[in-house]
């Protein structure tokens, strides 16, 4: 029986701007077990960071606000623990990647020393053992030279090198739980395989769970375990990845799915996107967020959010369309076929 | 590091032969003949010829600029038309008077660097707001109206501090004894004030700004104290700009130094300028301009190391 | 807590209520796939209207603002009523069929009546700013020296502006040996302290306050040619001027059309700040006595005059100059700072 690391259950975050309210995050809810890798995937905008960062209490306040949800690590709530114990978890629990290595880091600090940093906080250590243990996670996560490079600046590190610095930093406490937020998404294409090959091993290392966000449904058939797809701050579907791929029931599902480039597809085929904009944050309908550009909208859908509706072992989805004209409806669109990968 | 130095040495040298060059073109273009001033009243042609050839003034542009540098590297910058006394000799003696009230401003502005996080770390709140504006206010005060305000309210007025004039010094620079100090409070307040709102400004928008950076957000996704973000990563970020900024400000401080003097009667190279304006004694203005400009190049430079130092990537990148 | 309107919020909690534009999507009708148009969301913005709103939240900008409508609606209805504004005034003697002013009372009228002891007499219901040392309106004058102020900071502002606008697209689109010349030269004008510089080209050129326009004219030229050549640097290597250059488009027509436009945005909060500056410099020469000359009226110039009548009690002729000098220079700070605000992209609401 794995053992539940997380239980997120009606996560909703709002931002209050002078231009609205924006509804970021709208009652998304998951767990996560050991050794589970669940991938939220979804267009920019859609809530996935958010959702993240809502778990780590590191949305901005203000303007922003965690409104609603229980986020419970363990036996504790992250939402309702006091600010030093959130730090105490911050790090040294639940790790975060973030997307961007280069402005991630502190410019004008030493990578060792940012790496140590976290190890002298959370753990007893000394200076030098805690610098030593630094040399020690760059080495593990791949970069050559680690004695030479922990003196460095992030400056003086390639993109991908960088991005590994910033998974040692991650590391550094054998989180529990590793947030990767769309961690390969400024790499160029080659290191992308890579880094995501160290997330994999860090993650048998320490036995830990890993949140992957991305919008890169690539990456999410390399290494996650379940999938929950998200949109216009809500979750719209959430199963294993085999369902996902091969079974999926939400419209927006398809539409990710059939926008992939195949590479059994004939020159001439053009590419298929989901034909509209992301949604206005602030505008959202009281229903499903992805009515406007849905190609099966109906009457209820614009105000009443659909309910969990259960399709297969553990893989639910929100949508109006009757289960049993999906099926009929999936192999119906232009350039899905029955083997999507 | 080495390369960085050696480049900023190269750019300086250049820089002031350009500088040099403009200043010498000046003197040049101020109308007028010099070899007939020089030549005195009711010189007849042929005296104001031997003038002009004894001066070399008939000699072409580039061979006077050539000599003009020469005599510069003497330390010759000319005598004064008006009091007769070599302009060099003028400038040292006038030089520690203005350094005195430089110093004196710019220690009082570094207290903007507080003021600015300070600022910043309470936005949307009444102090940030009220600071913040205060400073865009004094900011843009002409240095003169302030000092005249001043002068007036504690000196005449109060009659707390007085109204100009300097004190006996410890080697020309610092102030000894109290009644000494005095004179510099007046006009390093005005100076200085101006200044600390400039650099508060900017240090809170320093402030600002990095405190929205991603690597911020990552220093609190470890778990580090408030504190810690904001000081250990925070600030050495953020004030890095406003020490370039600081430097290019010591130019107009140096202005305002000048300035300064008229009002408070302070005999430094501003009010040797200002005097010279009336006389319309170009040689000791164009003195004047070339040594504060040559202290203020100097001085960017050791910005500038300063700069290198505290910033990796100015320092290691090639 | 940034103020949000709760309802507004009401309001646009209700889809499709905001500014919305129509939109082809798929739509299944009767088993084929047809386009639809639909109401979607809101537009973004355009640059401007942007601008607009953030600037609209900040209210010392504003007041700035207003400062300096104020200060442009006096400044040109002097202008325009003070004729033969070109030539500096030989003569100081007052010449009573001058034209018009929009001011209460002649500010050259000179009235010894109005000052006993010699120092002019403090503000009044007649004269509310007082009269100075040879009894002229304080008023008056402070009115007066509005028109000056606006003509330097226009026109110093726009030949430094001309020329900046030249040679910074030039040395940032060509780059290699122009661009360091340049920027050699510009790095010369910048080791200068600033009113030292202005200093030396008024001893050369002499006073007067079109030698004013000229000395911070030409001095200015480097910081605005600074910031274009940044933009154009940052801008060069984006791929709309790939696509111009593809279609065959000249250089100099690649500079002027498609790049230069797009970076404005700085290019007109140093201009704000610019002109304030421009102001305070006027003032400061004026002060020095290099600057505007009697009978013309500079702000500057009546602080520096009243300052001999200190110590014997004349603070309004101090006063009233100063404030409008202050607010003036304030002003254009002020809104200068809210502009850059305002147009960064960085700044996060």
């Amino acid at each position: 029986m794995a053992e539940r690391l997380l239980d997120v259950k009606d996560l909703s975050t709002q931002f209050f701007t002078h231009a609205g309210i924006v509804k970021a995050v709208n009652g998304v809810s998951f767990t996560l077990d050991r050794n589970e890798t669940i991938g939220i995937v979804g267009e920019s905008g859609s809530g996935k960071t958010v959702a993240a960062l809502s778990l780590m209490r590191l949305i901005p306040d203000p303007p922003g606000k965690v409104v609603e949800g229980s986020l419970m690590l363990g036996e504790r709530n992250l939402r309702t623990i006091s600010d030093d114990e959130m730090r105490a978890v911050r790090g040294n629990d639940i790790a975060m990647i973030f997307q961007d290595p280069m402005t991630s880091l502190n410019p004008v600090m030493k990578i060792g020393k940012q790496i140590a940093e976290a190890i002298t906080l959370h753990q007893d250590k000394s200076k030098r053992e805690a610098w030593k243990m630094a040399i020690d996670l760059l080495a593990r996560v791949g970069i050559p030279d680690a004695p030479k490079r922990v003196d460095q600046y992030p400056f003086e590190f390639s993109g991908g090198m960088r991005q590994r610095a910033m998974i040692a930093m991650a590391i550094s406490c054998n989180p529990d739980i590793l947030i990767a937020d769309e961690p390969t998404t400024a790499l160029d294409v080659t290191i992308q395989a890579q880094i995501i090959d160290v997330v994999r091993e860090m993650q048998a290392q320490f036995s830990s769970g890993v949140i992957l966000i991305t919008h890169d449904l690539g990456v999410i058939a390399e290494i996650a375990d379940k999938v929950m797809v998200m949109y216009g701050g809500r979750t719209v579907e959430y199963g294993p990845v085999d369902e996902i791929f091969y079974n999926a029931h939400h419209p927006y599902t398809w539409g990710l799915l059939a926008s992939l480039p195949r590479l059994d597809a004939s020159e001439k085929e053009r590419l298929t996107p989901i034909k509209g904009q992301p949604p206005n944050l602030i505008t959202l309908p009281d229903g499903c967020p992805f009515t406007v550009r849905c190609p099966y909208r109906r009457p209820e859908c614009r105000d009443d959010w659909p309910e969990l509706e259960i399709v297969g072992a553990a893989h639910g989805v929100h949508c109006w369309v009757p289960v049993e004209e999906r099926q009929g409806l999936r192999v119906q669109l232009p350039h899905f076929k029955e083997s999507v990968i | 590091m080495i390369s960085y130095i050696i480049r900023r040495l190269f750019q300086l040298v250049l820089v002031l032969f350009g500088v040099t060059l403009i200043t010498f073109s000046m003197l040049k273009l101020v109308p007028g003949d010099p070899a007939v001033a020089l030549a005195g009243k009711g010189a007849t042609p042929s005296r104001v010829a031997f003038v002009r050839h004894e001066y070399g003034l008939d000699r072409p542009f580039y061979v006077q600029y050539y000599r003009y540098v020469e005599r510069l590297f003497h330390g010759d910058l000319g005598t004064s038309m008006y009091t007769g006394r070599p302009v060099s000799q003028m400038i040292v003696q006038a030089a520690p008077v203005t350094i005195q009230l430089a110093i004196a401003a710019v220690l009082i502005e570094l207290l903007g660097i507080p003021l600015g996080v300070y600022s910043a770390l309470r936005q949307y709140t009444v102090w940030d707001t009220t600071l913040t504006t205060l400073a865009l206010l004094i900011w843009g005060i002409p240095v003169f109206v302030l000092g005249y305000f001043a002068l007036y309210v504690f000196g005449l007025k109060l009659n707390l501090l007085p109204i100009g004039g300097v004190g006996p010094m410890i080697l020309g620079v610092v102030p000894d004894g109290w009644q000494s100090f005095k004179t510099l409070i007046l006009p390093a307040f005005t100076l200085g004030i101006i200044e600390v709102a400039y650099i508060s400004y900017m240090q809170r928008a320093s402030m600002l700004e990095v405190s929205r950076s991603d690597f911020i957000r990552t220093a609190r996704a470890k778990g580090l104290s408030e504190r810690r973000v904001i000081w250990g990563h925070g600030f050495k970020n953020a004030v890095i700009p406003v020490m370039t900024v600081a430097g290019i400000d010591l130019g107009a401080l140096i202005g305002g130094a000048i300035i300064t003097e008229t009002v408070f009667n302070r005999p430094g190279i501003g009010l040797m300028i200002y005097e010279a304006i009336n006389q319309r004694d170009i040689a000791v203005i164009a003195g004047g301009v070339l040594f504060a400009t040559f202290f203020f190049v100097f001085a960017n430079l050791l910005v500038d190391l300063g700069y290198a130092w505290v910033d990796p990537r100015v320092r290691l990148e090639d | 807590m940034p103020d949000w309107d709760e309802e507004k919020q009401a309001e646009r909690d209700v889809y499709g209520t905001e500014v919305t534009q129509v939109e082809t999507v798929d739509a299944r009708r009767g088993g084929e796939f047809v386009d639809e148009e639909i109401e979607t969301s809101a537009k973004p913005l355009g640059l401007w209207a942007d601008t607009w709103r953030r600037l609209r939240r900040n209210k010392l900008a504003l007041v700035g603002l207003g400062i300096i409508i104020a200060f442009m609606i006096v400044g040109s209805v002097e202008t325009v009523f003070y004729q033969a504004h070109w030539h500096v005034r030989v003569s100081a003697s007052t010449r009573p069929e001058d034209p018009g002013y929009l001011a209460p009372y002649d500010p050259n009228q000179v009235d010894y009546g109005l000052t006993p002891q010699g120092i002019g007499s403090p503000p009044s219901w007649k004269h509310p700013f007082g009269t100075d040392f040879l009894g002229r309106d304080v008023l008056s004058r402070t009115l007066i020296a509005t028109r000056i102020a606006m003509l330097v900071g226009i026109i110093a502002v726009a030949i430094a502006l001309t020329m900046g606008l030249l040679l910074g697209p030039i040395s940032g689109y060509y780059g290699g040996a122009i661009d360091s010349v340049i920027m050699r030269i510009a790095d010369i004008f910048f080791a200068f302290p600033y009113i030292l510089f202005v200093l030396l080209i008024m001893s050369v050129l002499g006073q007067g306050f079109q030698n004013v326009f000229i000395a911070i004219g030409v001095l200015g030229w480097a910081t605005f040619a600074r910031i274009v050549r940044g933009q154009i640097l940052s801008v060069k290597t984006m791929e709309y001027v790939e696509a111009a250059r593809a279609q065959g488009a000249s250089d100099l027509r690649i500079i002027f059309r498609h790049v230069l436009p797009n970076s404005m945005a700085p290019v007109y909060v140093a201009v704000a700040m610019a002109i304030g500056g421009a102001i305070a410099t006027e003032a400061a020469l004026s002060y020095l006595g290099i600057g505007v000359q009697p009978p013309n009226s500079s702000w500057g110039l009546m602080i520096s005059d009243s300052v001999q009548y200190l110590a014997a009690g004349n603070w309004w002729w101090l006063l009233f100059p100063s404030l409008a000098l202050i607010a003036t220079v304030f002003g254009f700070i002020s809104f200068g700072n809210g502009l850059r605000d305002a147009t960064d992209p960085k700044l996060k609401e």
